[in-house]
């Protein structure tokens, strides 16, 4: 497997795995409102980033492409939906916006995971 | 009156903040995209490959547009010193 596939099934899977225990931890330590807001937050990146993924692998598959405007409808649909989640939970006060926030950032630590685990292969693999 | 004026400045704040996140991303997702399709038209065998790397970077910079987002709405309607700061205007 090439270092983007690994990177891919890593951030893939380590979404929903931190999805999960975010969700946990906050309904554990946390208020209701703030596990409402990581639960919420952790759901709305991930689906996200995997209608993204299934977007692009059509998009950008030469053996059959998509049409430059599917794409952008799709996206945009994507991205309005989205929006319109993140303003109803904070208008009506559903979720903690702190909660929300770091809720948000799953896909991002999911990335930073996954670069740091790969830079620790390369550093480990550099000094064999 | 002054808290009339702390409403407005945050709207303004939240407009302004948006608007500069969604140039910034607008610009960043393009670049990336331009390369990655630059890429799969001189090389296609690479489609694979250009996909999963461009899609990882580009799910980087959506959320910091959400994150944008996030804080605006939450200076519009969720700001957590507004009653606080509100009060102490008058």
């Amino acid at each position: 497997m090439n270092i983007q596939q690994r990177l891919l099934t890593f951030v893939t899977r380590s979404n929903w795995v931190l999805l999960a225990s975010v969700s946990l931890l906050g309904f554990v330590a946390t208020s209701p409102s703030f596990a409402r807001g990581l639960i919420f937050g952790g759901l709305i990146v991930t689906i996200n980033f995997h209608l993204l993924a299934r977007t692009l692998k059509n998009a950008l598959r030469p053996s059959r492409l998509a049409s430059p405007n599917v794409v952008l409808v799709k996206y945009y649909i994507r991205f309005i939906i989205s929006g319109v989640i993140i303003f109803f939970l904070i208008r009506q006060q559903v979720v903690n916006p702190i909660g929300l926030f770091l809720g948000l950032s799953v896909v991002v630590v999911s990335i930073t995971l996954a670069t740091m685990v790969e830079l620790k292969k390369l550093i480990f693999k550099e000094a064999v | 009156m002054e808290a009339l004026q702390f409403f407005i400045a945050c709207v303004t704040a939240a407009g302004f903040g948006i608007a500069i996140a969604a140039f910034g991303c607008g610009l960043g997702q393009g670049m990336g995209l331009k390369a990655a399709v630059e890429g799969i038209a001189r090389n296609p065998e690479s489609s694979g490959k250009v996909t999963v790397t461009m899609l990882i970077g580009l799910a980087m910079i959506e959320s910091l547009c959400i994150y944008a987002l996030v804080v605006s709405l939450i200076l519009i309607y969720a700001h957590p010193q507004a009653a606080a700061i509100a009060g102490l205007l008058g």
